[in-house]
């Protein structure tokens, strides 16, 4: 239903996003995953036909997207990454406004205000200003509003970023609920585990670049044979990552928050050169963690840095 | 696309009348600025001094000052004499707030003018009364260059006849003296003003405020470009073009609204009379859209709202200190004069000005037609500027 092809978008000097091509079918919840920086929202912003693109297209089922169309934009449901609300006035006066602007008539957009305000529990509420609202009720009310008119698509900018742990919660269940609906949504995060709960296909972006794409399953299969090793250490944690970089059958090692996280064929077979490494290394090991590697390995094995901010 | 910029109408109205701030710019600081500056400055018949001479000399030259021209000033009300009783005396009247000025003829004086040497008088003044002490200081000035020619012509006639004693000489001065009107003071400028002052600065504080109250309408697409609902709107299904609109319409609104409401209010607080009601429409209608193009080019340049703000401040400041919006200004002359042929609040004041002198409001028409023109001009600049910047 949403395809875009060769996008890119410069910014000065900087290629913000450097020949982006995705598709995203009907029903399916895409994820975009990548650190801080990586293009996610000026990708989103081409997308959605805020910005032009310096090169390649947008079209939303056969009509092209672009800052001065504006029939196909009404199958698509934006929500800003920042909060995009006006706080002076009440959830439900800006309900109406954002409802108006996209053409509802009267009974519709009483009804669907009713509903959405249903939705992101926020009934009790409607009528206070939205500068009254905690920041987890203004993050509801600004997916609501890219609700409102229905879309057929949904293009989600980080809805969960600065969440308490249940606000977030309630958050992925309710974009669960709706995807189960059949609604499209392109899902932007820099949380792993999100896009792994989420998404059916998820690409990865790094730099402006999309370095990766395909389900949870067939991006983890790319480092199939391998584990993970994590290594709690006392003592300099760069010098044992580069000195347990050069032991065999180790593909990468890296610190990640204190932590040395390496990457090996074997985990079992590799484990003891690995200690034996950082022991050479003039540091001690306070703990030792091998697991199956997940998305979080799939970023760091193709980008060597760590997907955390 | 209208009904777009209706909705954005109608939200940014509702939100603007929420904060108080535009109400403050366009409604209760103009008239309350106008209330006091219409307090502050005197009418031109209020300028009449309080004042009294004091004659140290005692000559005929001297005395001819105190009985010949200053009830002349009297009789043109310009002065209202008092009795002073030597310099002291009039130190303490002034000090008690009794006396605006004092002229004094030191000893000496009447021997000055007749040995032909340039004398002067001395003014005393109270320094509370500025208006009015330079009135007293142009008294003295032009009875000083009366004196100057009374003095020449002794001369010239002392060095013709080869001496001339002390009676002659006198003589001859107060024939010279004679032979011209008595020493004569108009008030010029006041004369060609046609506003009363209270019409002058309503209208004139109207005129500087609609710039700000128009400035809230053009700082909104700034605003919400900051605050993220600029991304919203952009992915609304509705043309860019209706956006602009939409932020100007609600510029004009406020803008008219709060013109309309001084223009009604101004007769009633201040008893100021802007003209016919005609001729206050129509430069209404051109004060505001001209604000709106101006302050439009203005944050045209800007990157923040808070910038745009600041830079809209100043050139409004300016704007209206220049072209007399505070207070009436001699706008034919100079660097002031330029001023006048392409400043908003000029036209706007000229345009009254003009309406109240004349029969028919279409007096007025031209000021207006100069305003119109401004504001396509400057609305034709800043589409130009912001047509770049959207959708990048
Ligand atoms: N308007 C802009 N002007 C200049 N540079 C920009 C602009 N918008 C984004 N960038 C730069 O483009 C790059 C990508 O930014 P973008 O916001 O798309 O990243 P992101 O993946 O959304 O990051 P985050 O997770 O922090 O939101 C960054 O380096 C950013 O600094
Ligand atoms: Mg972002």
């Amino acid at each position: 239903m949403l395809s875009a092809h060769g996008l890119r978008k410069c910014f000065g000097d900087l290629v913000a996003v450097d020949d982006v091509s995705l598709t995203v079918a009907r029903g399916e919840t895409y994820g975009l995953l990548g650190p801080n920086g990586a293009g996610k929202t000026t990708t989103i912003s081409m997308l959605c036909g805020l910005v032009t693109p310096d090169a390649g297209e947008v079209a939303l089922e056969g009509e092209r997207i672009h800052p001065r169309a504006t029939a196909p934009k009404r199958r698509l449901g934006y929500v800003p990454q920042e909060i995009a609300l006006y706080p002076d006035l009440t959830a439900r006066e800006n309900l109406r406004f954002f409802g108006r602007l996209q053409g509802l008539g009267r009974d519709r957009l009483r009804a669907r205000i009713q509903q959405v305000l249903e939705v992101t529990g926020l009934t009790d509420r409607a009528d206070d200003r939205v500068s009254q609202f905690s920041g987890g009720m203004q993050r509801r009310l600004n997916i609501g509003v890219g609700l409102l008119h229905e879309p057929e698509l949904l293009i989600l900018d980080e809805p969960t970023v600065g969440v308490d742990p249940q606000s977030r919660n309630a958050i992925l269940a309710s974009v669960d609920a709706l995807a189960a609906e059949g609604l499209a949504v392109l899902y932007t995060t820099h949380y792993m585990e999100e896009a792994e709960r989420l998404c059916d296909r998820i690409a990865i972006m790094e730099s402006g670049r999309i370095v990766a794409e395909g389900s949870r399953r067939d991006l983890v299969g790319t480092i199939d044979e391998q584990g993970r090793i994590r290594l709690e250490v006392a003592g300099a944690a760069d010098e044992v990552a580069t000195a347990v970089a050069e032991v065999g059958g180790v593909q990468s090692a890296v610190v990640d928050q204190g932590a040395v996280v390496c990457l090996v064929d074997r985990a079992a077979v590799r484990l003891p050169a690995i200690l034996m490494a950082v022991g050479d290394a003039g540091a001690q090991v306070t703990g030792v963690e091998v697991r199956e590697p997940d998305l979080e390995d799939v970023f760091l094995h193709l980008t060597g840095r760590a997907l955390r901010d | 696309m209208l009904a777009g910029a209706l909705t954005i109408l109608a939200k940014d109205l509702r939100l603007r009348l929420r904060d108080r701030s535009v109400v403050m710019f366009a409604l209760v600081v103009p008239l309350g600025l106008s209330l006091l500056l219409a307090g502050i400055l005197p009418e031109t018949e209020d300028l009449t001094l309080t004042a009294g001479v004091v004659d140290e000399d005692g000559s005929p030259a001297a005395a001819s000052f105190a009985e010949e021209v200053l009830p002349e000033l009297q009789r043109q009300g310009l002065v209202d004499l008092v009795d002073l009783d030597g310099r002291e005396a009039a130190r303490e009247a002034m000090a008690s707030g009794d006396l605006d000025a004092a002229w004094i003829l030191p000893a000496g004086f009447g021997q000055a003018v007749t040995a032909g040497q340039g004398a002067s008088l001395e003014v005393l003044v109270n320094p509370d009364r500025g208006l009015r002490a330079q009135v007293a200081r142009a008294i003295a000035d032009r009875y000083g260059a009366e004196l100057d020619r009374i003095s020449l012509a002794v001369t010239t006639a002392a060095t013709a006849a080869g001496g001339l004693d002390e009676a002659g000489a006198q003589a001859l001065a107060a024939e010279v003296a004679a032979s011209e009107p008595a020493l004569r003071l108009v008030d010029e400028p006041a004369q060609d003003r046609q506003l009363d002052l209270p019409s002058h600065v309503s209208a004139g504080m109207a005129a500087f405020f609609v710039f700000f109250t128009v400035q809230f309408g053009v700082l909104g697409l700034l605003e919400e470009r900051q605050a993220g609902t600029l991304r919203r709107l952009l992915a609304a299904p509705l043309p860019v073009a209706s956006i602009h609109v939409g932020k100007a319409l609600s510029a004009l609104v406020l803008g008219l609204v709060s013109m309309t409401v001084l223009a009604l209010a101004a007769p009633v607080a201040l008893g100021a009379r802007w003209g016919p009601p005609g001729a206050v429409a129509a430069l209404i209608v051109g004060i505001v859209l001209a604000a709106l193009g101006l302050m439009a080019l203005v944050g045209s340049f800007a990157r923040t709202a808070e910038q745009a703000g600041n830079h809209q401040a100043i050139v409004a400041v300016v704007l209206g200190m220049v072209s007399g919006a505070f207070f009436p200004l001699p706008l034919d002359e100079g660097l002031l004069r330029v001023i006048s042929w392409v400043s908003p609040h000029a036209w706007f004041l000229r345009g009254l000005q003009d309406a109240s002198g004349a029969e028919a409001w279409t007096a007025a028409l031209p000021s207006a037609a100069a305003l119109v023109g401004f504001a396509v001009l400057t609305a034709v600049l800043a589409s130009l500027r912001i047509r770049r910047s959207v959708g990048t």
